[in-house]
């Protein structure tokens, strides 16, 4: 359900928090710092976007949510992929390229 | 798809958990990024400081969650709802007046509303009724002649059935009861036109009218059946006798079922061929007698410009074949079911116009709450502000305040359906007070009303709902709570609320102006001279035909009644005539001068409403005989024709009042003698100008039309039950439909103006209810508001002059200004009430003194209260509470 994404940076912040999920599972600041890390600082995600984003791919079942002790003890809600998280990242991603394909194309040709 | 259902249901049901669920969360965030932050060699309550900051604020986040769940508009709707609830059981003053205020708006647009759709919108209850129509004459009442709608009948190729019927009063004798009712005489292919199917045996064919005489066959109406026949399944074939004659019941017609006009209530049908048998004379072939209504039926695949074309050329053709009796005839194609569409346009008009002075009674009211609302959200600025700082949006804030509104309207809404409800089943069990089977208000309370009250409860919601926005828009959180809260506008600038009070105050001036208009009007109607004097007067009104009498019989009953009549102790004076005026049922007729030789209509000097009367019937009527003589039972048909005219008449032929001995000539160029002149009168309306009337002697042409006018010294009770006596011991098969004081007669007359006047004084009422609610609530308001300051200033030794100045010197100026344009508007408005109440003229003195008095006396009155707690201001005691 709603594979098809037009609002762009919607789109590019959940592409973003997925593929930030992929490698492990991680908190709400974890995803934070690790989209900083990914992006090589470029981006930072405000909160007041990522945790509303985070509850809505809970409720789609993209993500799991699990309450477990974090590196220095402390209780914190870590998200994981599910099976669908993971299909739906390969989708955003196969999506992303062909706009930026589509794009560069476009903007080059100019 | 399964999850998002059960994140919906665990949102709405599980609410706590999911909330707890978000707050540890969000704690645990906090307490990782402080963590963080201390690692970067912070203090930890400046890490803390930090990590807040860099969350953007706990409650924000948590609220933008919120928004983005599954049913998150719906969760926050019912908190709005609730929250609402709360806000109006904390001022159930405020939310009571604030609910009947909408609702008796809304319920006098839904009352309206609903008149106008039974007697204007909807059409007549037939199967493919839009295709059904009228043949209505131009610049002539409702009627055509026989003929040419035989003409038309014959002579097209676009409709599929034609038909002509006319109302009648017959005598129905049934099981040995005579009893009169109402019917119609209907041409054969009415009951084609009207398309329906028999409940019971057949209905009336073309063969039934195609000569007189061609069958005795009658269908009577669903409720006759159950009524007059005790349902008897058996009926069709029965004899009854309809005017003495004998005719079969040949069918019973569908329920529901009772003629083709939205107002009348017909139970019997009988073929019009047989016309003559029933009235006595004969007029099937008249082209000059038009008295009745036409159907039409278009054919299916015209269209009705296609048909009005077609029409258009058969006119022109029966102009040119007989130009003595329809030189300039025109036909127009109109929607029946209004007497014809006769009167479809003053309905409209008159309907149109009470729908703008209900919208403007609503207007007003959504006015009222706005400015209520706009004075209730200032009222609550610390409130709002709090809210924004606490994370809320405006639109949030603003929803909040609509769904408030909304919650009102709504109830508003329900309770205006009830009393729509009751108001309408009343009008519809209503008789108007007339002899014919009249039904005015054929309003059936309908589920489209309630859509429609809905409709306008919502219009109305949302009107007064945004009515705070800018307040909410404009305001800032920080300056808000800094100042305290209840300074924020309090009557430092004009606000929204001043205008809306000041137009408020202006539509009520035009409800209040319109009402006072339609009172002087109705009061000048009830004492003004009609041209007879209906006090102390009998009348009672039958046809002799419906008891067989013809010609001759009928005149010579005539005689004997009256003088059976003049013999009952205390009869002052009586007489009879065919008619009287103001009954309805007055005749026009073309008066040619004495030199004309060309009787086509266009020749004519003008029209006259006619009147056979007897010796004795101007002096019982007190109609003023001013010059000449009475008429008298030796003028007969083979003495030279002699009339008596009114001063109109005379003036209009003569150019001057002295008739007497003068001759005029009818259609038929039979010259005729003035020997009489009597005061002008009314004939037909109220609301007409001087009409021209002619008085014939009955002697000279007998007809079976009664109206016995007697006027008495006696008790009127006992005397109706003397003259009902002496005409039932002269013959009991008289049908005598009506029999009372003149007066009771004469009500239909009366009647659209008391409709009027009653309508718009209710509106005026209400329209001055309502200033005074609003006045009296912003006076107090701004007086509570400004009560400190105004404190200050008595301390400070400022007189009450100065005092109430600063008070309500703006609140004046208001009320001032609003009512000055709202008589503008108002006389303006009443220009249109003259059409329906007589003499309605705002121009009148006594109109404008009387409104502006009502206006200064409700003013004074709602500013009363406000002026009093200002002037009793006692500073020490304020100062001390604030």
């Amino acid at each position: 359900m709603g594979k098809k994404r037009t609002d762009v940076l919607r789109g590019t912040l959940d592409l973003l928090i997925l593929k930030a999920l992929a490698l492990e599972p991680l908190h709400g600041v974890g995803v934070s710092q690790r989209i900083t890390q990914i992006t090589s600082g470029a981006f930072r995600v405000s909160f007041g976007s990522l945790f509303p984003s985070l509850h809505h791919m809970e409720e789609k079942g993209w993500v799991e949510a699990e309450w477990r002790a974090s590196e220095n003890n402390r209780r914190a809600k870590y998200y994981g992929l599910t099976s669908s998280g993971r299909a739906q990242l390969r989708a955003e991603e196969r999506d992303w390229s062909q706009v930026v394909k589509i794009m560069t194309a476009a903007v080059e040709s100019a | 798809m399964p999850g998002r259902i059960a994140s919906f249901f665990r949102n709405l049901l599980r609410k706590r958990a999911v909330e707890q669920a978000l707050d540890d969360e969000l704690q645990s965030a906090v307490e990782l990024l402080t963590q963080e932050k201390m690692r970067e060699g912070l203090s930890h309550p400046a890490a803390r400081r930090q990590a807040l900051i860099a969350l953007g604020g706990v409650e924000q986040v948590k609220e933008q969650v919120r928004d983005s769940r599954t049913g998150a508009f719906l969760d926050s709707l019912l908190q709005d709802l609730r929250f609402a609830l709360r806000q109006m059981q904390r001022s159930p003053g405020f939310a009571l007046s604030a609910v009947l205020i909408l609702a008796l708006g809304i319920a006098a647009n839904v009352i309206v509303f609903g008149v106008l759709q039974a007697l204007v919108l909807r059409s007549l209850d037939l199967p493919h009724a839009e295709q059904v129509m009228t043949l209505q004459p131009k610049d002539a009442g409702p009627f055509v002649s026989h003929p040419e709608v035989c003409d038309v009948r014959d002579g097209n190729s676009v409709f599929s059935a034609v038909a002509v019927y006319e109302f009648q009063d017959f005598g129905l004798e049934a099981n040995g009861v005579t009893r009169p009712v109402w019917g119609a005489e209907v041409s054969g292919q009415y009951f084609e036109v009207v398309g329906i199917k028999p409940f019971l045996g057949r209905l009336l064919e073309r063969a039934d009218d195609d000569h007189p005489g061609a069958s005795e066959a009658a269908v009577i109406s669903w409720s006759a059946w159950q009524s007059d026949f005790g349902a008897d399944p058996n009926v069709v074939g029965t004899t009854v006798r309809i005017d003495k004659h004998p005719y079969t019941i040949v069918g019973v017609a569908p329920e529901g079922f009772r003629g083709t006009e939205k107002i009348a209530q017909l139970d019997i049908f009988v073929p019009i061929a047989n016309e003559a048998s029933l009235d006595g004379f004969s007029w099937l072939e008249s082209r000059s007698y038009r008295n009745l209504f036409s159907i039409v039926r278009i054919k299916d695949g015209v269209t009705t410009p296609q048909a009005q074309a077609e029409l258009n050329a058969i006119a022109t053709r029966i102009a040119r074949q007989y130009p003595k009796d329809e030189e300039g005839l025109a036909l127009k194609l109109a929607r029946p079911g209004m007497i014809g569409d006769f009167m479809g346009g003053p309905a409209r008009g008159f309907l149109a116009g009470v729908m703008g002075l209900a919208g403007i009674v609503l207007l007003a009211a959504c006015a009222n709450l706005g400015s209520l609302f706009a004075a209730r959200t200032a009222d609550r600025a610390k409130e709002i502000a709090i809210r924004m700082a606490l994370g809320s949006s405006r639109w949030r804030i603003l929803r909040q305040l609509l769904v408030e509104a909304f919650v009102i309207s709504i109830l508003g809404g329900a309770l205006a359906c009830g009393l729509a409800w009751m108001a309408l089943t009343g009008l519809a069990s209503w008789h108007p007070p007339t002899r014919y089977p009249l039904r005015l208000f054929f309003v059936m309370p309908q589920p489209s009303l309630i859509l429609m009250a809905f409709l306008i409860s919502v219009a109305a919601g949302v009107i007064f709902g945004l009515m705070p926005l800018r307040q909410i828009f404009k305001a800032d959180p920080n300056d808000t709570i800094k100042s305290g809260g209840g300074q924020f506008a309090a009557g430092r600038r004009w606000a929204l609320r001043d205008a809306l009070l000041a137009a408020q105050i202006a539509l009520c001036c035009v409800t209040v102006t319109a009402a006072f208009v339609s009172l002087r009007g109705l009061g000048r109607a009830m004492t003004m001279d009609l041209g007879f004097n209906p006090k102390n007067v009998l009348l009672t009104q039958f046809d002799l035909s419906q008891a067989a009498y013809t010609g001759e019989a009928a005149d010579h009953f005539q005689r004997q009644l009256l003088e059976k009549v003049s013999q009952i102790p205390g009869v002052e004076a009586a007489g009879y005539s065919n008619t009287t005026p103001l009954s309805g049922d007055t005749f026009v007729s073309a008066v040619f001068s004495q030199q004309s030789s060309d009787f086509r209509p266009s020749n004519k000097a003008f029209y006259a409403y006619n009147y056979d009367i007897s010796p004795g019937y101007l002096t019982a009527a007190g109609t003023c005989l001013l010059a000449g003589r009475d008429v008298s039972f030796a003028d007969t048909a083979k003495t030279p024709p002699v009339a008596i005219v009114n001063q109109e008449f005379a003036r209009r032929l003569f150019h001057s009042e002295h008739a007497i001995g003068r001759y005029f000539k009818d259609r038929d160029g039979v010259s005729i003698q003035i020997v009489g002149i009597v005061a002008d009168g009314k004939q037909f309306t109220l609301a007409e100008d001087p009409e021209a009337a002619a008085f014939f002697p009955i002697s000279q042409k007998a007809t079976t039309s009664t109206a016995i006018v007697v006027r008495t010294r006696r008790d009127t009770a006992d005397m109706v039950a003397a003259l009902r006596g002496v005409i039932l011991d002269l013959d009991r098969a008289v049908p005598i439909r009506e029999l009372g004081p003149w007066n009771t007669a004469l009500a239909l007359s009366f009647f659209p103006c008391q409709v009027a006047t009653v309508a718009l004084g209710v509106f005026g009422a209400f329209g001055l209810l309502l200033s005074i609610a609003g006045t009296f609530g912003l006076a107090s308001y701004t007086v509570s508001k400004r009560l400190r300051g105004l404190s200050i200033r008595v301390a400070l030794g400022a007189q009450a002059k100065q005092i109430l100045s600063a008070a309500l010197g703006r609140m004046l100026i208001l009320l001032a200004s609003g009512s000055a344009v709202g008589i503008l508007l108002g006389v303006a408005a009443s220009r249109i009430l003259s059409a329906i109440v007589y003499q309605a003229s705002a121009q009148d003195p006594f109109v404008l003194a009387a409104v502006v008095f009502t206006l200064l006396l409700t003013g004074s009155m709602s500013v009363a209260g406000p002026v009093r707690r200002v002037l009793y201001i006692d500073p020490a005691n304020l100062l001390r509470e604030q």
